[in-house]
């Protein structure tokens, strides 16, 4: 489907490699090793980094359906508080309480709580978290790189099998008698560490907690693999300023992590001390379930700072990998350079620094002493400005362009929009005084919804279009992916844009029911809409899934290795690389990624060297 | 994995592994610069207890340190083919850190005895979890030592590119952890002063 | 049944889903890749314009649409003095982030259709342009520090606490599972110590009697605040995090069990203002779905509501918040009793036993006076709890004593008046030590000059109910003649 538009085939590529590439003797000492030799070690405990992607991007769309089902449960109360939900309990069973006399069935709000807390923890570590940077740095990293595989392949799957781990056990507190964990995926004490606050914060948050721990330590031998081998393990001639953007995405990200990441799991290791060894980090003078409790000198505002400092470079986390993403799609389907490459490095460096100092900005109306909060409105609108700069730098890349509409690409342009709105409301929210207003209500719901909910997974889906060739030698079907794309888009503007409207009505998030007051009482019909909307974009996602799974078996066979016509190394293997990558030697790089259009060529590969008075393009 | 130096274009003149190791020590120091933090902050909203660090806690510095002098000379002992000193060393590196761990625990006693428990107060509730997270980053170390003595006991001798990049990294963790405890005493002795 | 219907479902589904596919994979086979590029191409290049349309005027009509519902637009000015200021930012950060979203949303897609892949075109090389980073680089840092220094002004003034001479009405608001306990500080202006540990039935707030700040503190159920004085709001919780959020005056705040936050604001609207506001407006002039006989405007009421997940009952925190006139106030204030006098005064966890307070000296002579007509014999007399203190060697409490040193004074000043004194003990007790403290009791009122033929005793009773202390109940016999 794709290549119609290039000039002939590349198999100069194949030449190109054994002439001048890289000879390191790897196929001497590692064929027919036992990285492939039964199933188990190639399917199950995999060491290869194209398996292990493909087991990342596996296990998150399990995740991704989960989460997204339960995002429509609650969303059935939202919208339709009153109407039974009693058929729905041969699936929820004790969470549907069935009134005795009409026989209509309601959500327990314990468990609607639950849901909020598990979609929310779900889609921000399993699905965006893992699912997409630990897919696509998995897959990316060496290919892009010329590498055989990750530094160290034996962490790289256990990277894995720790986020399985971790899944399984929060499946696990899905089914416990108390229910799962339910105090939002923020898991604030003193309601997280007091199982008599909620059912929820007994056994559901013991296990959340163990979960999350094993999560961490995914996130960490994943981190460490990929900075070490962007770092170490880069092909001859590849330097830095050589790179994809992909690549300068996804070692940031690494970074942000393995900085990260450790101070949660020390947040997490407090509260389990407050829970059970009777310390008092985050409690102070708590008179609860008829007993004032002994713990004395603790804050719960210590806990925010702990958690934010991770919350917050989460969100880049997952932001990042869908942003490298995106400038490699709309670069390879424009047919044009990524406009402004050093530009967009520099602003990544800059977003990944930053990200580390405005975590307050999520605590503004927390108690923190407000002369504090004034440095973290400085540099949260300060972080505006690169990630204003990465946007006008994708729009530049359009233009002048000769743009291919694929799957991918569509999901790269859509990305920028949900980008831009999503963003631009968070220039509200980083402004304290606005937030003061803003803060927990529908108009944060909506913020991070469209960043996160709708850009981060639209870059995700992009990758998945884009390199599914590469990870199954073969095509997803383009029009159901179209189909796929304009459902999702104008769905996802129908779910939250609305929410804007709500928040700046004042309504609350977190609320299971808005009739109590008055004032929030007055969305019925649009929480309706937004309802309805959701159901139907989830249903457009199932058009993805089933592309997908279909596809492996009976897609289109990719006939040729680089049926996008692009410049990057992943596209100078076989169709179908085995363990190693290259079949022979390593490719040697000349020159950086996005030579497209350059000197009349419709594109001219990494490998190739320069010809005789070019100038590289940096 | 294990011809990864022999086969593999690596830009540095580290080896890759010993350069992810690095760069895992700085995720621990990372959630060590955390509670630290925390308790800087804690500390200065008062309702702090303030009591002795026991001397115990002295003493299990300064085996560690040592520990750190025995493993340094066992390699260089398995350099110079001096295998008895290689061995043995080991051994006694092993030894001090199962040592090190026993201390830490009296130390905990002697807290407990003065009446500082693990819940009385915050300033001995961030003792107990900042040294006791670290006994369990040392407890990985002593795996790490236990298989450098299997390897020494068991493998014929032989200083192999591999062999010597394992030793290496063992002592790379062991040093680690060592001078992130001086950092850890070292700090709460001074902030104890403050 | 239905698991079995829903997996069929799912599986049809899948069916078609894969045959739609498949039929458009045949076509393009069919009429050339290259060919069937280009066509979408063009057909997506126009979705592209069509949806930046349809969006743009989606997003602006919406908008326009919903506006009368939304806080700081329509009949929702805030009702606070600060939150003009804080709605004033939300306005000029939407002028400058409106403008971005429009003109890069136009740029995205109509540079989308505009450069769509058509036979023949290339692409342009054009890899970077400094000169244009270093532009959209400084525009948009110029903007921010515009936003960053409207912001901190507006937050720095609306966060700042009160100043030492500043006249402020201090309340307190306490986050529970699931409502707010609001303290009053009474006439003294100030709000009482309270102590979690001291927390009980009968002391919802742990407030610590011993603090005299605390006797005239009130709690009530309903928020009311006089229009245009300042207020404090100290914003507590007791078991987990709460957040005081008053949306129409753009108020909000963490509520921390065990640290203390604050919110300083004026309310400037009554309630009855903010009504005549909404009536001008017709979404608000709609019969109340809720009381149909009212409309929406007529039943609106101020709300204080809960931001902060705390449990379960999150969603349900609520309290009416009422802003009336001064006068209206003053009122309502009036009619408040100090929690102290009418639940804790004269029981057993009452500190203050040594002495009756001025306040109750007159109003117990007052009351006692009253009680001595002739419409009254038969009738029990205002005498509060008679408190012994001590155990083997007991006492009467000093406030007893002082009731009776009034109740003497009464009957020394009505010549001729009597009472009766009715002595109930409870089941199982000591008929001696009953005796004793009531002789202690008669010692105080002939110390103070009754005469003995003024008190009638009734022979000790036993009591029938279930009930574990001593009781002595004076009733009116003789209403006598004033002096």
């Amino acid at each position: 489907m794709a290549n119609v538009l290039t000039a002939a085939p590349h198999s100069e590529e194949d030449v190109l490699i054994e002439q001048m590439g890289y000879d390191d003797h790897f196929h001497e000492h590692h064929d027919g090793d036992k990285f492939q030799s039964n199933f188990i070690t190639t399917y199950i405990f995999s060491q290869d980094h194209k398996m292990i992607a493909k087991q990342f991007l596996i296990t998150g769309m399990f995740w991704g359906v989960i989460g997204g089902l339960m995002s429509l449960v609650f969303r059935l109360q939202l919208g339709f508080p009153e109407e039974s939900m009693a058929w729905l309990k041969p699936v929820l069973g004790k969470w549907i309480e069935i009134n005795a006399e009409t026989g209509m069935g309601a959500l327990s709000p314990d468990f609607y709580y639950a849901l909020v807390t598990m979609h929310g923890t779900i889609l921000v570590f399993f699905v965006l978290t893992a699912g997409l940077s630990g897919t696509f740095s998995n897959l990316l990293i060496p290919l892009q790189l010329g590498a055989r595989d990750m530094a160290s392949p034996l962490l790289n799957m256990m990277s894995y099998w720790f986020f399985f781990l971790a899944g399984v056990i929060m499946f696990i507190s899905l089914f416990l008698n108390t229910g799962p964990f339910s105090g939002g995926w923020t898991a604030y004490p003193p309601l997280s560490a007091l199982p008599q606050a909620s059912t929820g914060s007994g056994a559901g948050m013991t296990l959340w907690l163990i979960s999350l721990v094993f999560f961490v330590v995914s996130v960490l031998l994943g981190g460490i693999n990929y900075i070490t081998t962007v770092l170490n393990l880069r092909t001859k001639g590849m330097n830095m300023w050589r790179m994809p953007l992909t690549i300068w995405a996804f070692f940031v990200t690494a970074i942000l992590g393995l900085l990260s990441f450790p101070v949660l799991a020390s947040a997490f290791f407090l509260v389990m001390c407050d829970r059970g060894l009777g310390t008092s980090f985050f409690l102070n003078e708590i008179f609860i379930g008829g007993q004032a409790l002994d713990h004395v000198g603790g804050s719960p505002v210590l806990y925010q700072h702990l958690f934010w400092f991770l919350g917050h470079p989460e969100v880049y986390i997952i932001i990042l990998p869908a942003m490298g993403i995106v400038s490699e799609v709309l670069a390879v389907h424009s047919r044009k350079p990524v406009f402004g490459y050093k530009a967009m490095v520099f602003s990544i460096l800059a977003i990944g620094f930053l990200s580390f100092i405005v975590w307050a900005h999520h605590m503004f109306m927390s108690g923190v002493n407000p002369f504090i909060s004034n440095f973290f409105v400085v540099f949260t609108l300060i972080i505006a400005v690169p990630s204003a700069v990465k946007v006008f730098n994708w729009i530049a890349t359009l233009f002048g362009g000769n743009i291919r509409f694929t799957a991918a690409s569509l999901f790269g342009i859509g990305f920028v929009s949900m980008f831009i709105s999503g963003g631009l409301t968070g220039i509200f929210l980083g402004n304290s005084a606005i937030d003061i207003q803003m803060h927990d209500t529908y108009f944060v719901v909506a913020h991070f919804h469209i960043v996160m909910g709708v850009a981060a997974f639209f870059g995700m889906f992009a990758g998945v279009y884009h390199w599914f060739p590469k990870m199954y030698g073969r095509f997803m079907n383009e029009t159901l992916g179209k189909l796929h794309f304009w459902g999702t888009m104008v769905g996802a503007y129908l779910i939250f844009w609305p929410m804007h409207y709500i928040g700046m009505a004042g309504v609350p998030r977190r609320y299971y029911r808005f009739d109590t007051f008055q004032s929030f009482s007055q969305f019925d019909d649009m929480n309706k809409f937004i309802t309805i909307a959701a159901i139907v974009t989830f249903g457009f996602q199932l058009i993805l899934i089933i592309n997908f799974f279909y596809s492996i078996w009976y897609g289109k066979k990719v006939t040729e290795k680089n049926p996008w016509g692009a410049t990057t190394l992943e596209w100078t293997t076989e169709v179908d690389p085995g363990h190693g990558n290259w079949a022979g030697k390593l490719p040697v790089v000349h020159r950086w990624a996005y030579d497209y259009a350059k000197d009349g060529q419709d594109f001219i590969s990494q490998i190739t060297p320069l010809k005789e008075g070019e100038i590289e393009t940096h | 994995m294990s011809t990864l130096e022999n086969t593999v274009y690596s830009r540095n003149k580290i080896h890759p592994q010993k350069f992810a190791l690095l760069v895992s020590c700085a995720s621990v120091v990372m959630l060590f610069a955390a509670l630290t933090s925390a308790y800087v902050v804690r500390q200065a909203a008062g309702n702090w207890l303030e009591f002795p660090m026991p001397v115990l806690f002295l003493y299990s510095t300064l085996t560690l340190i040592v520990s750190s002098l025995t493993l340094h000379f066992s390699y260089k002992g398995f350099l110079a083919g001096n295998v008895k000193s290689y061995k043995y060393l080991l051994l006694l590196t092993f030894a001090l850190g199962v040592l090190f761990i026993y201390l830490q625990y009296k130390g905990w006693m002697a807290l407990v005895s003065m009446g500082v428990e693990l819940g009385t107060n915050p300033s001995g509730s961030f003792l107990y979890v900042l040294s006791g997270l670290h006994a369990a980053h040392i407890l990985g170390g002593l795996a790490a030592v236990f298989v450098a003595i299997l390897h020494a006991f068991i493998l014929p001798y032989e200083v192999s590119a591999k062999r010597k990049l394992r030793f290496e990294m063992t002592q790379i963790y062991w040093h680690f952890v060592d001078i992130l405890w001086i950092y850890l005493i070292v700090f709460l002795w001074l902030q104890q002063q403050s | 049944m239905t698991i079995l219907l829903v997996i069929i479902s799912i599986i049809l589904i899948a069916v078609i889903v894969v045959q739609i596919g498949k039929v458009t994979e045949l076509a393009a086979k069919i009429r050339g890749e290259e060919e069937m590029q280009y066509e979408v191409n063009r057909s997506q290049g126009g979705y592209m314009i069509l949806f930046l349309v349809v969006f743009l005027i989606g997003c602006i009509v919406s908008a326009v649409y919903f506006k009368n519902y939304m806080l700081g637009y329509g009949p929702h000015l805030p009702a606070s003095e600060h939150g003009s200021i804080l709605d004033k930012m939300f306005n000029v950060t939407l002028f400058f982030t409106g403008i971005v979203f429009v003109i890069t949303h136009i740029l995205l897609f109509y540079f989308s259709w505009k450069y769509s892949a058509k036979k023949g075109k290339k692409a342009l090389f054009i890899p970077h342009d400094n000169k244009l980073e270093i532009i959209w680089t400084a525009i948009p840092a110029v903007v921010m520090t515009f936003l960053v220094v409207g912001g901190l002004d507006a937050w720095n003034e609306v966060m700042a606490d009160v100043s030492d001479d500043d006249k402020y009405l201090e309340i307190e608001a306490t986050g529970f599972q699931f409502g707010w306990n609001l303290r009053y500080p009474g006439a003294d202006g100030l709000i009482g110590e309270k102590n979690y540990k001291l927390i009980s039935s009968e002391n919802p707030l742990g407030q610590n009697w011993k603090d005299e700040k605390n006797l005239d503190d009130f709690l009530a159920t309903e928020l009311v605040l006089p229009v245009g004085q300042k207020v404090r709001v100290r914003i507590t919780a007791q078991d987990v995090l709460h957040n005081f959020y008053l949306p129409h005056f753009r108020v909000k705040m963490d509520a921390i069990p065990g640290m203390p936050t604050y919110f300083v604001f004026t309310p400037s609207k009554t309630t009855e203002e903010y009504r005549q506001e909404l009536k001008k407006y017709p979404e608000y002039n709609v019969p109340d779905p809720a009381d149909p006989t009212k409309m929406l405007w007529e039943t609106f009421e101020y709300e204080l509501a809960c931001a902060e997940l705390c449990g379960r009952g999150h969603y349900s925190m609520k309290r009416p918040v009422k802003i009336v006139s001064q006068e209206e106030y003053d009122t309502w204030l009036s009619s408040q009793s100090s929690y102290y006098l009418s639940n804790i005064r004269f029981k057993e966890s009452d500190p203050w036993t040594d002495k009756l307070f001025d306040i109750e000296v007159s109003s117990k002579k007052e009351a006692l006076n009253s009680a001595f007509v002739f419409d009254n014999i038969g009738k029990e007399l205002p005498i509060d709890a008679l408190i012994f203190k001590g155990d083997k060697e007991f006492s009467l409490a000093g406030y007893s004593k002082d009731q009776l040193v009034l109740l003497a004074e009464t009957l020394k000043s009505k010549q001729g008046s009597s009472v009766n004194l009715a002595v109930t003990i409870p089941t199982e007790s000591d008929n001696v030590v009953a005796e004793a403290k009531t002789k202690l009791i008669l010692d105080v009122l002939y110390a103070n000059g009754v005469n003995s033929s003024q008190i009638d005793l009734s022979p000790v009773s036993i009591a029938t109910e279930d009930n574990t202390t001593t009781k002595w109940v004076f009733t009116l016999l003789g209403a006598g003649l004033s002096l």
